[in-house]
């Protein structure tokens, strides 16, 4: 929005802004300093008019508001200022709402009328321009004053009690529809099914036939733990000819650790997890314990509400345990601006807006977001509300000012291992020592002084006796400032406090003991204040319940209550939509009146009431869902259902997904037999290409891990906001700037260059081609047998495998005539492996083993 | 679809048939014929293939010279004899009251002094824009360039600077010019990604990569940063032991396999990832040659004060212009350090001379060989910071410099349609707030786009609930200063 001031230039910076015809009027008008509150008096200066009430005003006074005000305020005031569009929060359709005032506060001085912020606006004495289109006739303006003096005589009518929207679906309270019966078939498996034929029976549409077993175990297994089977796991489930065989492996799965870390991986990305802080120093900050916190709930099925309540609000519970505290790091993810020069309280602002924004789209599905600068276009959240919304969120014990910069990671949590512990006990001993042996010191100068000056001993410096008088005591600093052996034990203390150990330690949330006033931000300014604001929730959701306090964590149990019909299905659908590709509400992050309507909403609603049901448990529905014969679906195309439903949103079949990008890492690393299976910890650094972090201010050192780390899952490479891991950029990993509840799937030539060309790949092939060799017998077609199952989880077409011996023979051919090339290929798996001595043929089974981990289904979940 | 989409998907289908010696109707054809929505790439194609614009274009290209770290207009352009007057004297109150600068509590502890430049100006060309002694190769070519003064945009600090510049928002996770351009309208180079970004000087520019994401337009639009050494793309070259022929057939390879699982599956997404694969092996031809100085005619070489094989700003400005020869879109270049605060390194003495010699004579000759290539109407050069500096100087450690200055700074083109030799806006006498209209920095985001055919209005993408645009809520077109 354009802000016009008498002189051109801007005199405060302006916050993030969005569209609004509306606003544009006013903010063309508006000063930006001028912020006249006014105040209501009650009583106290007696003004018969006033007290009268809109039902107490004579007949004369009320003709005189239908003749002369109400045209006035009809044709020029509430085409921006009306219940709906609340232009800077204030309407002037009834008596109440003019007195209520909007987002500058009230608008009427009933103490001294002549001074309103309504009269100056209209007078345009002041920098508010009222109205925008032109300033009204003098006998207009004679008249609204006229009607100020005499009380604003009105007669009463009550204003609309809802804003646009708030009967849209996603508002009303979640149902629990019953599957229908007709739709049992002997292909449905469970209630979603029933849901799903119903409506395909309505286009005259049959679903697909399960897939294969091997496909399916893939499946499930990449979608619940981002692991394809090994072969052992996939032998094991053919073998299995039990009718529940299915059932017992995903069961096995949801009991396998790596479950935690494929499911924490999505809601990091809503968590915008990184391991630096974002904008210009991008520094690496502690924080990773939230992420194994992360996993570790989701391994052991935390309910979701629990799961919530103790990420919005955990150091806010009665005897917080240490694993609540560290939840709270959910919040503390948001980018931090650190560099030279800033104003704290900008960014810190900046922070609890990421909060806002964040908490909508993570549990309630809406662009809350929208409403900082002016009220929702869309849908039912006003401005005020925004700021209600951020007043649970404002009051975190966090710097906000210059002299607190060396603490900007505040609050933080200490979480030491025994080792560090122990090193930090054995310094503190010796800082101790120094301490005491710096005041022996300085006592035995001051011994020496105060028997020649004969009077009263001094307390020890460093002790900092509080009754020593400053005057005294900075006299016998300055002298013992010249002392060598003072300078020297103080040098030594100095240089110890340097070296304090480092302790493991992860960034917490922690409120203030008052909480922190908040105001309108008008514009989104955070300079701007406009009405203060208490903490609250929107109107056209449940009210928060009475036994709650209206504190965080008070919001964190309003999220999560039964009657608070969105998170429920906000996150039923996130889930449903990781395993089809899409939810059954297209739009994840946008539930308003602006998303889409949901395809099935009777199973929407079925799931979100089970979901509940189930004690919030997140297991449950996964199981639920993975089990159901629509998750089994063939992703086969089907010409009949693409002509009448292209973009499969009746699910006649499943979908064929591009695997997330750290999932094409641990694929590799599991088909190679490199991976290493570790659960959490601190981030790692695997090989990066050269210079892919000199992009940024600070070329930070990659120091490349060795042993284990080095071949870790993609989720624990240590990101950094500024310069992420390219194979992990290039395959659309998040970059933590805000809450992704989708990831984009694209398709490009750099990730082909990534699985084609990088190290990293080379190593996997080369490794890879190694465990053939190992493991299968030593013809060709036994090889490539051995390389497709232990990649694709299947066997070589008879086509496929002609195809692939013929590039090898060509390799090898290549490899003979061309040792030097072979070397290199092969590296020091030639040396060292079963194959040593044949260079060639390490290399060129390297070489085949590259081909099949750049193919589109080893790439793909089908 | 236009044309050239529609050949390229049709080449597609005929290998893939060809190949696979299968009939037509063994495949489902709806699936692969089936158009999606504007801006989605069809199977098959790439996603950077050319787009119609909203009208037709004007230029081709945009090659962006960023001056990281906030050039100071007063030592380079902005001749400001009153300011002299005033040297050593208080800002004046209204310079400061209500004001808010960077390091507020140093800056403005004591009243800070008003800095003339010690700097010679002379004007230059028909034009009679005033350049400083510190840049006498662009002075030389001072009638090929728009001013545009009394620039403004919207916050004090690099990093935040930085990303409004490049995407229209403060914070992180929007796209960047170069995204929008290329997802609106694709790139010329079948061979190139569209957006490439380049960088010299002792240190990457701030906030790094967030300056050239495609936020959450898809990551094909993101800006590919090119080395100025060694392979110019991550992964570019093919692993050390891989022949030409090797990669070839190693491709092929993986082609056949794929066609066989398109047909058996019938997702679009394989027709999509075979042709992403083919463009892979194009660029890993082209690259190579595409960095090759030494191809350039020894004069060439001397205009830049170019180096084949070393890193610099010159060798950057050469590499733009054989980028867009070879269709790329949106070149970006970053060259630090310009944050003369003041202070034994930052200061406006021999630390801005260094950097004004590392990129005068280049800026120099992009626009001079530009032009008698005949590539300058259909290329737009923009050479930028993220702000400019204040008039009143910034002591530090007894070394004079200037603050960050957000009010009113100064910037040149050259090309793409513009009318060269003129100025568009101005400032006070002190150089302090912008004298006419106010210019910012969408408006300047709406006339790039405009050159390209596209309405900044129109060129937006639903995210959070919201259409966003490169220009957010603001943008007029800067009609003065087009031809």
């Amino acid at each position: 929005m354009r802000v016009l001031l008498k002189s051109p230039v801007r005199s405060q910076p302006r916050g993030n802004t969005c569209y609004n015809p509306a606003i544009d009027h006013v903010m063309k008008s508006a000063s930006s300093k001028s912020l006249l509150v006014a105040v209501i008096a009650i009583g106290c200066t007696p003004a018969p008019a006033w007290q009268a009430g809109p039902n107490g005003f004579s007949p004369e006074a009320i003709q005189f508001f239908e003749s002369k005000v109400r045209p006035i305020l009809a044709t020029k005031c509430q085409i921006c200022h009306n219940e709906k569009t609340r232009t800077s929060g204030l309407s002037l359709e009834t008596r109440a709402s003019l007195l209520a005032g909007g987002n500058r506060g009230a608008v009427v001085d009933t103490n001294s009328p002549a001074k309103s912020v309504f009269l100056t606006a209209i007078t345009q004495s002041g920098d508010l321009k009222m109205p925008p289109t032109g300033k009204l006739k003098a006998e207009e303006i004679a008249d609204l004053e006229n009607w100020i003096k005499i009380g604003l005589p009105w007669p009463e009518k009550t204003a609309k009690a809802t804003r646009s929207g708030a009967d849209h679906w996603s508002f009303k309270p979640v149902t629990r529809p019953e599957p229908p019966p007709a739709s049992k078939t002997a292909w449905t498996r469970n209630p979603i099914d029933q849901f799903i034929v119903r409506k395909l029976a309505e286009k005259n549409l049959k679903p697909s036939p399960e897939a294969g077993r091997r496909t399916l175990l893939r499946r499930v297994s990449l979608d619940l733990t981002g692991l394809p089977p090994t072969l052992e796991q996939m032998s094991a489930f053919l073998a299995d000819t039990a009718p529940d065989a299915y059932e017992r492996a995903v069961d096995g799965l949801l009991a396998s650790p790596h479950y935690g870390e494929r499911w924490a991986r999505h809601w990091l990305d809503i968590a915008r997890y990184a391991d630096t802080d974002g904008y210009t120093i991008d520094a690496p900050r502690d924080i990773w314990k939230y992420r194994d916190w992360v996993i570790n709930a989701i391994n052991r099925d935390l309910p979701f509400d629990q799961f919530t309540i103790d990420q919005m609000a955990g150091d806010l519970l009665p005897n917080p345990t240490q694993d609540q505290l560290i939840a709270t790091g959910f919040h503390r993810n948001t980018p931090s601006n650190f560099e030279g020069g800033i104003d704290f309280e900008q960014y810190r602002v900046e922070a609890v807006v990421d909060r806002v924004s964040t908490t909508g789209a993570a549990f309630l599905g809406l662009t809350l977001g929208c409403a900082r600068c002016h009220d929702h276009k869309y849908d039912p959240v006003s401005q005020r509300e925004f700021y209600q919304i951020y007043a649970f969120l404002n009051s975190v014990d966090e710097v906000d000012d210059e002299k607190n910069r060396k603490n900007f990671n505040q609050p933080m949590l200490e979480l030491p291992t025994p080792e560090e512990s122990a090193r930090r006990a054995a310094w503190t001993a010796q800082r101790d020592a120094l301490n005491a042996e710096l005041a022996a010191y300085e006592k035995s100068i001051t011994g020496d002084r105060d028997q020649a000056r004969t009077g009263p001993a001094q307390p020890s410096l460093s002790g900092g006796d509080p009754a020593s008088p400053a005057a005294s005591d900075s006299v016998v600093r300055a002298s013992f400032s010249e002392d060598p052996g003072w300078k020297e034990r103080k040098a030594n203390l100095a240089a110890l406090q340097r070296r304090m150990p480092k302790v493991t330690s992860t960034m917490v949330m922690r409120e203030l003991p008052k909480p922190r006033e908040s105001y309108i931000h008008l514009g989104g300014d955070f300079i701007r204040k406009g009405a203060p604001v208490s903490p609250g929730v929107p109107a056209f959701l449940p009210p928060l319940s009475e036994s709650q306090k209206a504190d965080r964590l008070g919001f964190a149990r309003w999220l999560v209550d039964r009657r608070n019909p969105l998170t429920s299905r906000v996150t039923v659908n996130r889930m449903w939509q990781r395993y089809f590709g899409k939810g059954l509400v297209d739009t994840e992050n946008d539930f308003g009146t602006q998303g889409d309507n949901p395809t099935h909403p009777e199973l929407l609603d079925w799931l979100a009431s089970e979901f509940m049901d189930r004690a919030w448990s997140q297991k449950a529905i996964h199981r639920l869902i993975v089990t159901s014969a629509t998750y089994r679906q063939s992703s086969r195309n089907r010409s009949d259902a693409a002509a009448i439903d292209p973009d499969n949103r009746l699910l006649a079949r499943q979908t064929r997904l591009r695997l997330d990008a750290e999932i094409i890492r641990d694929s590799a690393l599991l088909s190679s037999g490199l991976l290493a299976r570790a659960v959490g910890g601190p981030g790692v650094y695997p090989p990066i290409p050269a210079g892919a972090t000199s992009v940024t201010q600070v070329d930070r050192v990659w120091k490349t891990s060795t042993g284990p780390d080095r071949y870790r899952r993609g989720m624990y490479t240590f990101f950094q906001r500024s310069a992420g891991h390219p194979a992990l950029i290039v395959f659309d990993a998040p970059d933590g700037a805000s809450a992704v509840t989708r990831r984009v799937r694209s398709n490009t030539p750099l990730q082909a260059l990534t699985t084609l060309n990088d190290q990293a790949f080379i190593e996997f092939s080369r490794t890879l081609a190694e465990r053939v060799s190992k493991e299968a017998g030593p013809s060709p077609d036994e090889r490539m047998n051995r390389l497709f199952l232990l990649t694709l989880g299947r066997q070589p077409t008879v086509e496929e495998s002609q195809r692939m011996k013929r590039f090898l023979s060509l390799r090898l051919d290549e490899f003979q005539s061309d040792p030097e090339s072979a070397k290199t290929l092969a590296a020091d798996v030639a040396a060292t492996g079963n194959e040593s001595g044949n260079t060639a043929q390490v290399a060129a089974w390297a070489s085949v083993a590259r081909v099949v981990l750049n193919l589109d289904e080893f790439l793909t979940r089908e | 679809m236009d044309l050239e989409q529609r050949i390229l998907q049709l080449e597609t289908r005929r290998h893939f048939f060809r190949n696979c010696g299968l009939g037509v109707g063994k495949i489902a054809l709806g699936t692969l014929m089936a158009e999606r929505l504007a801006h989605t790439a069809p199977a098959g194609v790439s996603p950077l293939a050319a787009k119609k614009p909203h009208f037709p274009a004007k230029i081709k290209s945009i090659i962006y010279l960023f001056m990281a770290g906030g050039p100071s207009q007063f030592e380079l352009f902005d001749y400001k004899p009153e300011l002299q007057k005033f040297d050593g004297k208080p800002a004046p109150d209204s310079f400061l009251k209500g004001k808010r600068f960077a390091f507020m509590d140093t800056f403005t502890k004591d009243v800070p002094k008003m800095l003339g430049t010690k700097r010679a100006f002379k004007q230059y060309g028909q034009s009679g824009a005033y350049f400083s002694e510190l840049l006498p190769h662009t002075a030389a070519v001072a009638d090929d360039l728009v001013f545009l003064r009394g620039v403004s945009t919207e916050n004090f600090n690099h990093g935040p600077a930085k990303m409004f510049t490049n995407t229209g928002f403060t914070r992180a996770g929007r796209p960047s010019m170069g995204a929008w351009i290329t997802y609106g309208i694709g790139s010329e180079g079948m061979d190139l990604p569209g957006f490439v970004v380049l960088q010299s000087g002792p240190r990457g520019p701030r906030s790094g990569a967030a300056l050239w994401s495609s936020g959450f337009l898809p990551t094909a639009y993101q800006g590919v940063p090119f080395r100025s050494t060694g392979d110019p793309i991550l992964d570019l070259s093919s692993p050390n032991g891989v022949s030409l022929a090797h990669q070839k057939d190693a491709l092929d390879a993986i082609g056949d396999l794929n066609r066989a699982h398109l047909l058996e599956t019938g997702d679009d997404e394989i027709a999509t990832r075979i042709a992403s694969y083919e463009m892979a092996f194009r660029m890993q031809s082209s690259g190579p040659e595409l960095i090759d100085l030494g191809k350039e005619s020894k004069d060439t070489l001397a205009m830049y004060g170019a180096e084949p094989g070393k890193g610099s700003f010159a060798n950057n400005c050469l590499l733009a212009r054989r980028l867009v020869e070879r269709g790329v879109r949106f070149v970006q270049l970053y060259h630090s350090d310009w944050d003369h605060h003041g202070g034994p390194t930052q200061n406006l003495g021999a630390p801005l001379e260094q950097v004004t010699r590392e990129i005068d004579q280049p800026c120099a000759a992009l626009v001079r060989d530009l032009k008698q290539r005949g590539m300058l109407d259909e290329t737009l050069v923009i050479w930028s910071g993220e702000f400019g500096r204040t008039p009143m100087g910034e002591v530090r450690e007894a070394q004079v410099g200037r603050n960050h200055h957000i009010d009113a700074y100064t910037l040149w083109m050259a090309g793409g349609g513009t009318r060269p030799g003129i100025t568009v806006g101005g400032t006070d006498e002190l150089g302090f707030s912008p004298a006419e209209e106010r210019i910012e920095v969408h408006d300047i985001h709406a006339t790039i786009l405009h050159q390209l055919g596209l309405d900044h209005t129109k060129l937006t993408h639903k995210f959070q609930g919201r259409d966003f645009r490169l220009t957010d809520v603001g943008g007029k077109i800067l009609k003065k200063l087009l031809a």
